[in-house]
């Protein structure tokens, strides 16, 4: 085929090659801009140890193979045992012996997490600071220092102090709803009236805000959603038993070692042999410790791994799929379908039920046994490696920023869905403190004013021991309901924060 | 206060005293006695083979081209095949390395610290060649001094190809934006590539090092590591010392990014695959 640059001559634009520096310079990308912000928000929360995490999130991570139990099962467990890889249930086993040898004494760690609440104070100072800072220059043009308004007036009315906690929970919620309300009506302030004329227009007027940010989303409204107030019934208990489902298997290799696992294959009965998955995903469907017979709820289930391994457990009776966006139920489906033997006589619509709904609008309130709450978030690793659907971008940062409201929502919603007495797991794939324990607390707090629902929440510390020799989990006095997986380069998987909360009888 | 200027005293004496030394050692060149000889054979035994009529022209061979008799005996010790050869044959090696004008002090000092260099002129065949490979890394690093602050740097490079030092070279100043000045005072170069890149994209990816602006000013200092703190550690002290991480992580990093860089060349291959693929059906 003959190239037209080849016949015609065309211009060329860089002659002697990029050389420019704006020419070379890198262009910003959604990645990057996810980069920048967890810097800044990760950096002063976790420290020094951000930049082990940040390597690791940057990096490819590791997997869990979970063997499908409707194929042939002995022979894929045999082929993974052969490249190395071990099943974790006999891991488990292995650390439950020797608990059982020493008694460990782990003290409670759910005290309080004052240094966690005082990081993330100070990081809302310094992100309102540096807004302010931002648009409000340092020193007038004729040089006088300009006194710093306090806060931004991108709503008119000032917050009000943190003593009625209803007006608060009614701010969380409609606070851009209102901003948008505003924003119509200081349209309107800026028509000029005409019987003034345009003249108007050219009176010097010193100008003490600036035009255009009346709709400004601050960044740090964000911070705003994590609060540590309580001002609800809070229990917290220890859970006491940890059951490791009999024929679910999953293999891992040990820490350290980065082999890869060979793709699935076709099985005998037609489905795929195995199912690879983050390694953190594994945790929150094990620790909602399903029992036979129980009605369980799936509220964000695509892209299907944990409804999976629900399945695979093959205590399941009745599982309800939820998502709200009819692609991502495709996906799910597929996959399902990729899995599940006898999938369209045995499966759909009987056992299995996919739901297309908003997870806030379900409402078959006391309904269902065990809950999978694994919300929406920032997804961490997703989104320093992908650049389309990237929710960094800038014009999704109010969506951005109102995620945790979103998560409240659907938490508190589940909460209610929940029978009495049964139990949930809240999980996000984030590493934000506001979008993990802020939200479990929101929720909480919301449940109780509003609906008088209490709960417990299960402290996890004992089983997560369990799982130290695969997994690098936060240390527990950073974290107030839950634990947490964080990647760490040997054990690249997670990020995986969990909290398992039971509704009280 | 007493103390201090008795302290003075002693060090201004001592001082003194070397200067003395320093004064009898210089104009008078030291001869070649036989218990330099006895010296050298303890050293590298297999020296013991040579008469001293051998040891006698070859130190005079040196001698009559400037090198002292200690940096002969260190040339002879570091590099014993030098003296059974004829001193034709190390004066041509001699006159090649002069060739390449970096002033005779510090030639000699390239010398007596690499005495192994003396080797690379001596067939005459590769003078040439050597040449222009000095000439190719004075077009990289410009100045001749720096071309031997390489060589006392990293003397390996002599044998990489000038394809593996030009990918080396253009990653050091385009991507990790380091200047010269800098490249010279390490030895990076002596560093695979592959080793170069991954020690720097850990530590890029750590968050540790941040690539100057483009426009940025030379002189304005950055917290980066300096390139001869990433290159010329071991590797378990630029785990530990330098990307304050530990060795485990820093070994999982390179398996994962070799696998990472495998990956993405298998990826960016199939597209020209299909491409070409592609061109010939139409």
């Amino acid at each position: 085929m003959l190239k037209v640059r080849k016949i015609c001559w065309l211009p060329c634009r860089w002659k002697s090659g990029k050389k420019r520096w704006n020419v070379l310079q890198h262009k910003k990308t959604n990645c990057d801009r996810a980069l920048d912000s967890f810097d800044d928000f990760y950096g002063s929360v976790y420290g020094g140890r951000w930049k082990n995490m940040r390597a690791a999130l940057l990096t490819e991570h590791k997997y869990v193979a979970m063997v499908n139990n409707f194929g042939d099962t002995e022979q894929t467990c045999s082929m993974l045992e052969m490249d190395g890889a071990i099943n974790i249930k006999s891991l488990i086993h292995l650390a439950q012996e020797r608990k059982s040898q020493v008694q460990v004494q782990e003290e409670g760690h759910v005290a309080n997490s004052t240094e966690m609440d005082s990081k993330l104070d100070a990081l809302l100072r310094k992100q309102q600071e540096r807004e302010v800072a931002a648009i409000y220059p340092q020193a007038g043009e004729d040089g006088a220092a300009v006194e710093l308004p306090q806060k931004l007036n991108y709503s008119k009315d000032e917050k009000r102090p943190a003593e009625d906690k209803k007006e608060d929970n009614l701010d969380y919620k409609q606070s851009l709803t209102k901003a948008l309300e505003e924003d119509m009506q200081l349209e309107q302030d800026r028509l000029v009236d005409p019987q003034f004329g345009t003249g108007g227009l050219y009176e010097y007027m010193p100008a003490n805000s600036i035009k255009g940010m009346e709709d400004w989303v601050a960044e740090s409204e964000h911070y705003k959603y994590y609060q540590t107030n309580v001002d609800f019934p809070l229990k917290i208990e220890p859970e006491t038993s940890f059951y490791y489902p009999e024929h679910l298997a999953l293999y891992t290799y040990e820490m350290g070692n980065c082999s890869d696992f060979k793709s699935p294959k076709k099985c005998l009965t037609g489905v795929l042999s195995h199912f690879l998955m983050d390694g953190g995903s594994i945790l929150p469907p094990l620790f909602l410790q399903v029992q036979p017979g129980e009605r369980v709820l799936d509220a964000c289930a695509a892209p299907g791994g944990k409804s999976l391994l629900l399945l695979q457990t093959l205590h399941i009776d009745h599982l309800v799929c939820n998502d709200v966006q009819e692609s991502r139920l495709k996906k799910l489906k597929h996959v399902m379908q990729e899995y599940l033997f006898d999938y369209k006589e045995r499966w759909q619509g009987k056992r299995l039920i996919f739901n297309m709904g908003d997870a806030r609008n379900l409402d078959e309130y006391e309904s269902y046994d065990k809950i999978l709450v694994d919300v929406p978030c920032t997804t961490d690793r997703h989104v320093l490696m992908q650049q389309d659907n990237n929710i960094f971008k800038p014009t999704r940062i109010k969506e951005r920023l109102r995620i945790p409201e979103l998560q409240s929502g659907i938490l508190a919603n589940c909460l209610r869905l929940l029978r009495p007495g049964g139990s949930l797991v809240y999980s996000t794939c984030s590493l934000s403190p506001v979008q993990n324990d802020g939200v479990v607390h929101m929720a909480l707090q919301k449940v109780f004013n509003d609906h008088g629902i209490t709960t417990t929440v299960r402290d996890l510390s004992q089983q997560v021991a369990l799982f130290a020799d695969i997994f690098k989990f936060e240390q527990p006095k950073g974290l107030k309901y839950g634990q947490m997986v964080v990647p760490y380069l040997p054990a690249n998987f997670g990020p995986m924060y969990f909290s398992k909360i039971t509704r009280n009888t | 206060m007493l103390r201090k200027i008795l302290f003075n005293t002693q060090t201004v004496l001592r001082h003194q005293m070397q200067v003395n030394i320093n004064k009898t050692a210089t104009p008078a060149p030291l001869q070649l006695d036989q218990n330099h000889i006895d010296e050298a054979i303890k050293l590298e035994p297999t020296l013991g083979i040579y008469t001293s009529d051998v040891w006698r022209r070859a130190h005079e061979t040196f001698h009559n081209h400037g090198l002292e008799t200690m940096n002969f005996l260190r040339i002879v010790t570091g590099n014993p095949a030098v003296l059974k050869r004829s001193p034709q044959r190390i004066v041509d090696s001699l006159e090649i390395w002069r060739a390449c004008q970096f002033g005779e002090y510090w030639l000699h000092l390239l010398l007596t610290k690499y005495p192994q260099l003396l080797d690379v002129g001596a067939d005459g065949t590769d003078a040439h060649q050597l040449l222009s490979h000095i000439a190719y890394l004075k077009s990289r690093v410009t100045t001749n001094k720096n071309v031997w602050k390489l060589l006392m740097n990293s003397p390996n490079i002599l044998a990489q190809s000038e394809k593996s030092l030009e990918d080396k070279l253009d990653y050091i100043i385009d991507v990790m934006r380091i200047e010269v000045p800098e490249i010279v005072k390490s030895s990076a170069l002596a560093l695979g590539f592959d080793e170069l890149r991954c020690r720097h994209v850990f530590l890029t990816r750590l968050g540790l090092f941040k690539p100057r602006a483009l426009k940025a000013d030379p002189n304005e200092p950055t917290t980066n590591n300096k390139l001869y703190q990433i290159t010329d550690t071991s590797e378990k002290t630029f785990a530990t010392k330098i990307s304050h991480t530990t060795l485990p992580e820093y070994e999982v990093f390179k398996e994962l990014f070799a696998r990472e860089l495998n990956r993405k060349g298998k990826r960016s291959k199939q597209p020209e695959e299909e491409e070409s693929s592609d061109e010939e059906d139409s």
